[in-house]
């Protein structure tokens, strides 16, 4: 039974597109066949990310609109099997995706036999980020520890209730999900950030985890590797627990709060 | 290129000029006694006509039409829901103009809008949250919110509002007029309260009222919050 998971947030800059890398690599890595879709159409992210992007042949749009298979688009991810890639087009804009044409994408994907199907959604809660989570079954919803961000994770959550097709049918609502990146316990204990709670108290979202703020993250986005797989990190823990919890394991928080230094590192300075 | 001509709306204040009898003789005196007052008043205005009674005569319209002319007045159209009526008038050349809508609602008055719709009855129940950037409207009836109202979000009745979780958005009470309509919330803390028209916004709240179950009130055209209600 195949599955679509939308990783959406309102804002913008907040890990969408990071989330959805390390989330689709995790899935792979416990042996699903996942498809990740970038539907930031414009602006291709995902492709840098995933390290593919010198192998981006064909694109979404060209799969929407027939100029294109499927088979010819998906990119074959080099280091975990069972991972796909369909990059976003850097040449078109937002209105070249349709809502049938998007529909007839995820259906084939489906029907090729893929368990997830992760649509990377861009920021903004106009047209490009409402088809992005009109096909969903599950929504990862990312939200840096933030008032504006938090804001608009409330507002895409409005309407991921009341815009897909799930709501506009009357199935079962969307299964939501909660990811906080960023999260630095220091800032959050300085009163500079928002705490887990706080964000959970004003969302009342099921709560899949922190990603810790780090540089890793970064780093290993410029070099074109799913965080998830810069093994050692704390944010590669971070996200394979999130995934961990997101395929219903019970798993401890962890990166909660602010790690004691303890005496080895205070006199060798880390 | 610059325009040569341009439609657009516009809301025109008209002399109505209503008829309450049939017999044109009688009509023509009243008209030239109210002219006679104030002779330069009546000169040039457009006048709409608005017969309270059937004209059985064919010729009524056009001999008042005329009749105006002479005064100086411009008859430009008949306001009448009448269809013998309206026949005259197009043969007149006057234009027609619709019948006056029926008065606007008195808004104090939740009677009527039972009335409006009698299928409504009881309160708008919403049993999840209400976040940020959706509006919900209990038309005619009270709001009960089993959720909390995130802050970006509306929540609006003409009745009363109840919130079971925490009202940290917009709130509006007795949105029709209501004077009489409350707010019950067990953690109020909004950006803004509003009954009846009357509002406060979040920083002129009293902190003490944001501490658990308050009812919010109007009294004297101030909002009240007691937080003592259940003793």
């Amino acid at each position: 039974m195949s599955k679509v998971v939308v990783v959406t947030s309102g804002k913008g800059g907040v890990g969408k597109t990071t989330t959805s890398a390390s989330i689709s690599t995790g899935l792979a890595l416990k042996g699903y066949k996942v498809a990740v879709i970038d539907f930031d159409v414009g602006l291709r992210n995902l492709d840098l990310i995933m390290g593919c992007e010198r192998r981006v042949v064909y694109d979404f749009v060209n799969v929407v609109q027939g100029e294109a298979s499927l088979k010819q688009a998906l990119i074959k991810d080099k280091r975990v099997p069972s991972l796909f890639i369909l990059a976003a087009s850097q040449t078109r804009d937002k209105d070249a995706l349709t809502k049938e044409g998007v529909g007839k994408v995820i259906e084939d994907l489906k029907a090729d036999g893929f368990d997830y199907i992760v649509c990377d959604s861009p920021a903004g809660i106009e047209k490009g980020a409402q088809l992005a989570l009109y096909f969903a079954d599950e929504a990862i919803i990312v939200t840096n520890p933030e008032v504006s961000s938090v804001r608009d994770s409330d507002r895409i959550l409005g309407i991921l209730q009341a815009k897909s097709k799930r709501a506009e049918e009357g199935e079962d609502p969307i299964v939501e999900h909660l990811v906080i990146t960023r999260y630095n316990p220091a800032r959050v204990e300085a009163g500079e950030m928002l705490s887990v709670d706080d964000v959970i108290d004003l969302l009342s979202v099921p709560f899949l985890g922190v990603i810790p703020e780090s540089e890793q993250v970064l780093n290993a986005s410029n070099s074109g590797l799913p965080v998830i797989l810069e093994t050692e990190s704390d944010a590669a823990e971070a996200y394979e627990d999130v995934v961990a919890r997101f395929l219903g394991e019970e798993r401890e928080q962890r990166f909660l709060t602010e790690e004691k230094k303890g005496l080895f590192k205070k006199l060798f300075g880390r | 290129m610059s325009k040569v001509i341009d439609l657009k709306g516009s809301i025109l204040s008209l002399t109505i000029l209503n008829i309450y009898s049939d017999d044109i003789q009688q009509v023509k005196l009243e008209i030239n006694e109210k002219v006679e007052q104030a002779p330069s008043f009546f000169s040039g205005i457009p006048v709409v006509i608005e017969p309270k009674v059937s004209l059985v005569d064919p010729t009524f319209l056009a001999l008042l039409v005329e009749f105006l002319y002479q005064l100086q007045m411009i008859p430009i159209g008949v306001r009448s829901e009448d269809p013998g009526i309206q026949d005259q008038a197009e043969y007149a050349g006057l234009a027609l103009f619709p019948p006056q809508e029926h008065k606007a609602r008195h808004k104090t008055v939740p009677e009527e809008l039972k009335e409006d719709m009698p299928s409504e009855i009881g309160a708008l129940v919403i049993k999840h949250n209400v976040r940020s950037g959706q509006q919900v409207y209990a038309k005619g009836r009270d709001l009960i919110v089993l959720g909390s109202i995130n802050p970006g979000a509306e929540v609006v009745a003409d009745g009363h509002v109840h919130v079971f979780g925490k009202a940290r958005g917009k709130i509006f009470a007795g949105a029709a007029g209501y004077a009489d309509a409350k707010i019950f919330a067990s953690h109020l803390n909004p950006e803004m309260v509003c009954i009846a028209g009357m509002y406060q916004l979040s920083e002129d709240i009293d902190d003490k009222a944001k501490e658990g179950f308050v009812e919010v009130a109007l009294k004297d055209n101030k909002l009240v919050f007691n937080s003592k209600i259940l003793g």
